[in-house]
């Protein structure tokens, strides 16, 4: 079956620094995935050339075969993304970015109108009803965000740190929404460095590691018998000096 | 005095980052230009006190102006960086005022103050040494006066009353400036008016000249603005409130009517694009309106085409005020951004152009045909050039989620927005000149030579945005999301020529304009209405027979100048996918 998204030999150079060398992926289709990885480890630079946000030097991105640099307009239908920290349409109210990108997106008015509705409602956003963009929290941004990923229905999500500054009960809609998205035969790339909320939605995992993939795979193939943190810190951290400690502050 | 230092220091290191490549050569540009200017302003010391002071009146209103005008200054350390500190405001005012000292501006500005101690010299012993201390007061002043300004209008922008209510005073004052001779005209004023004495920037003049009370007067009123300054951080809280009326729902229902809606709807919530709006449109009618002082009413018609020409220069980076917004429009491939932003452009801009321009022109009654093709062919040029110039000549802004207190400050480059939108000013200007040409010459006809021009600009420019978007738009998004320019895939044909080449074109596309517009056509004119000897248009000092061959010789000149600069760029290859 052809993958959700096939990464393949991704690179990206910026400056000095190789930020991505040469990621290769490929996240089976009804797949829950997981990246992990340290902050500067190549994560969203990655993420960003998969789904066309980012030219890479070398290398491909495919969803669902699409090749998201050559047919980008096929390609880029069918994914939902969200990207971390990003500007929006500020002047917007929620309602009014939803309605804007449904028809963006080609959706008919009224089938915007109804999804921009219950996506409101399900993520707690409808209270917000005269407040623009720019005036939301963190975790309203990211709500939004969410919605313009999902308002489409695509077939693949491709979502950068989704839980950041989002409060539990909040978290615990969007994961609902998640596995039923994943139940319903969707697919999903997820990045996050909270090991703990990885091994509770994912089954696929991978680990980067200074822009290359030190492990990839079914969870618990890339796990084994031990935790996901005590694999990802013996995959990427550094043995020699363990963690460290702030003399002066823990007298 | 250890955090004025510690600020200083950060200053430092933080231009030292960010002065480089692309950036370092704009600011060496500009510092060049200034001290081209700050030189000029020193041999005035040579001249005489009232010739420096007026220089200085010069300076001080370039220093409040210039950043409320455009990018709201310098704003390298941003006083919310410290918020957390505790530090008293007077304190924290103190610091970045140490901190503002270091920089390219306020040292081309001392330099323009050695004039002082030119003056000094001149006079004797005692006056020189009165002009060190009082330069660098004067400089505080310049310096304090440019922060309390733009504190002032930041704080104005808080409400939909204060951003229009700043931007129609921030415009008559440009205005006025730019048509300083009708005041001195007006009031028989020969020489240098007696108000540059009254104005603080003339009192660094008065001390060296020996009225020695001048000094303590300068050193009073630095006290005074770094309390206000200080007051004005103390307000300065978080992001600008845009107005929360009840919205009206969205009725578009296509992705072209979806784009159109969001904009205007921006324009009409952002308080700093109503800034932007009504500043154009107070700096047309003002421009346009100041001759009736004379009792002349000739230059009334053109208010709504001065209004186009500045609204475009002041949207000239459409793209980079959204930020990294742009991703919406990557990951909707085909769906038109630039054509619904250019309608949403003209809707706003074009019924004010139209409603003063028929209003002004049915007072004085006329020229109809030159006006309206004018209008006609701007409109268009403007609506086709703000797409485009903001994507070739993208200056990255800051996200608007991002900014901080300063809500003139949409960028961290405001040299680059300065230049963007100077030279938006030319370009838009220049899209007028086939239409005008004709009309002036052929009369009625180029009333549909200026709805067809500008009907092309707006489709042709367009079009070239267009593809600039869709071909480079990853490459945007990167230099909007880390602040400079993309270390691109995509290679310019510019970067592959020789520096022979790149010297050569620099020098004919950045100053074909020379002879071309000032010396060329605007001497034309001047030939044609027999306004002779003026100022530096060299036709209008030749022998008669030689008046129009020098010109048209001029024109000539800056059309070769054009072409060989495009021929060196041209043909850039198609951009490499990989």
């Amino acid at each position: 079956m052809t993958p959700a998204l096939d990464i393949n030999a991704l690179t990206k150079r910026f400056g000095d620094k190789l930020a991505v060398d040469d990621i290769a992926l490929a996240v089976p289709q009804g797949s829950f995935y997981g990246l992990v990885g340290q902050n500067g480890a190549g994560k969203t630079t990655a993420l960003s050339m998969a789904v066309g946000l980012l030219r890479p030097d070398s290398g491909s991105a495919r969803i669902f075969g699409q090749d998201v640099w050559a047919d980008p307009e096929q390609a880029k239908a069918l994914v939902g993304v969200l990207p971390d920290g990003l500007a929006m349409p500020e002047r917007l109210t929620g309602r009014e970015v939803l309605t804007y990108l449904g028809l963006l997106r080609g959706l008919a008015k009224d089938v915007v109108t109804a999804r921009a509705e219950e996506l409101l409602a399900v993520l707690e956003l409808d209270q917000a009803e005269k407040t623009l963009v720019i005036e939301y929290s963190t975790g309203m941004r990211k709500k939004i965000g969410l919605a313009t990923a999902l308002l489409h229905a695509p077939r693949l999500l491709v979502l950068d740190e989704p839980f950041e500054a989002v409060d539990p009960v909040s978290a615990a809609t969007i994961k609902t929404i998640l596995r039923g998205f994943v139940a319903g035969g969707g697919s999903i790339v997820l990045s996050s460095h909270v090991m703990a909320l990885v091994e509770q939605l994912c089954d696929h995992v991978a680990v980067i590691d200074k822009g290359r993939v030190a492990a990839a795979g079914p969870l618990d193939e890339v796990r084994g018998a031990r935790s996901l943190e005590d694999t990802f810190v013996e995959l990427v951290g550094d043995q020699s000096n363990g963690i460290k400690e702030l003399s002066w502050l823990s007298r | 005095m250890a955090v004025a230092l510690t600020m200083a220091q950060m200053k430092i290191a933080v231009l030292r980052h960010s002065l480089r490549g692309e950036r370092a050569q704009m600011a060496g540009t500009g510092a060049a230009l200034g001290a081209c200017l700050a030189a000029g302003t020193v041999y005035l010391g040579f001249q005489g006190a009232d010739l420096l002071a007026a220089g200085y009146a010069v300076w001080m209103l370039g220093w409040m102006l210039g950043p409320v005008f455009m990018g709201g200054g310098d704003e390298t350390l941003r006083p919310e960086y410290f918020s957390l500190l505790g530090l008293p405001p007077r304190r924290l005012a103190a610091g970045l005022l140490v901190a503002a000292f270091v920089g390219l501006s306020p040292l081309v500005s001392l330099v323009a103050l050695l004039g002082l101690v030119i003056l000094g010299v001149r006079l004797g012993v005692a006056n020189t040494l009165i002009a060190l201390p009082a330069a660098v007061l004067q400089l505080a002043v310049f310096v304090l006066l440019s922060k309390v300004s733009v504190g002032l209008v930041g704080l104005a922008l808080r409400s939909r009353a204060g951003a229009i209510g700043s931007g129609l005073l921030n415009g008559a004052i440009l205005a006025g400036l730019g048509q300083i001779w009708v005041f001195f005209w007006a009031f028989g004023q020969i020489g240098v008016p007696s108000a540059v004495w009254y104005l603080p920037s003339g009192w660094g003049v008065l001390a060296v000249q020996g009225q020695w009370w001048a000094l303590g007067a300068l050193a009073v009123l630095v006290f005074l603005l770094l309390g206000a300054w200080a007051a004005l951080l103390n307000r300065r809280a978080g992001a600008v409130r845009p107005a929360t009326r009840g919205r009206r729902p969205m009725t578009a229902s296509t992705p072209g009517g979806a784009i159109v809606a969001k904009e205007l709807r921006t324009w009409s919530r952002d308080l700093a694009r109503n800034h932007q709006l009504t500043f154009a449109l107070s700096y047309g009618i003002c421009f346009a309106a100041s001759p009736l002082i004379l009792g002349w009413n000739g230059m009334l018609p053109f208010a709504g085409p001065i209004f186009v020409v500045m609204a475009a220069a002041m949207a000239a980076n459409l793209y980079g005020t959204d930020g990294t917004a742009l991703w919406l429009t990557l990951m909707t491939p085909g769906t038109g951004d630039v054509r619904g932003r250019q309608l949403a452009w003209l809707s706003t801009q074009a019924p004010i152009a139209i409603l003063l321009t028929v209003a002004f022109t049915s007072i004085t009654g006329g020229p109809w045909p030159l006006i309206l093709a004018l209008l006609a062919a701007l409109l268009g040029g403007a609506a086709g050039l703000v797409p485009l110039i903001s994507l070739y000549a993208l200056v990255p802004g800051t996200d608007p989620h991002r900014r901080a207190g300063n809500p003139l400050r949409t960028t961290e480059d405001d040299g680059g927005l300065t230049g963007l939108a100077y030279v938006m000013l030319a370009l838009v200007a220049l899209t007028g000149a086939p239409a005008a040409l004709i009309a002036l010459r052929y009369g009625w006809i180029g009333v549909p030579a200026g709805i067809l021009t500008g009907a092309l600009y707006y489709w042709g420019f367009g079009r070239l945005a267009e593809r600039r978007l869709r071909t480079h738009g990853p490459e945007l998004l990167n230099t909007m999301r880390t602040g400079r320019k993309a270390e691109t895939t995509v290679t310019s044909r510019y970067d592959s020529l020789s520096k022979k080449q790149k010297t050569i074109a620099w020098w004919c596309l950045g100053f074909g304009a020379i002879p071309l517009f000032p010396q060329g056509i605007v001497a034309a004119v001047f030939v044609a209405n027999d306004m002779l000897r003026h100022t530096w248009f060299l036709a209008t000092y030749m022998p008669p027979g030689l008046r129009y061959p020098v010109a048209a010789a001029m024109i000539a000149l800056g059309l070769t100048m054009y072409t060989v600069g495009a021929w060196i760029l041209k043909s850039p290859k198609p951009p490499k996918t990989p």
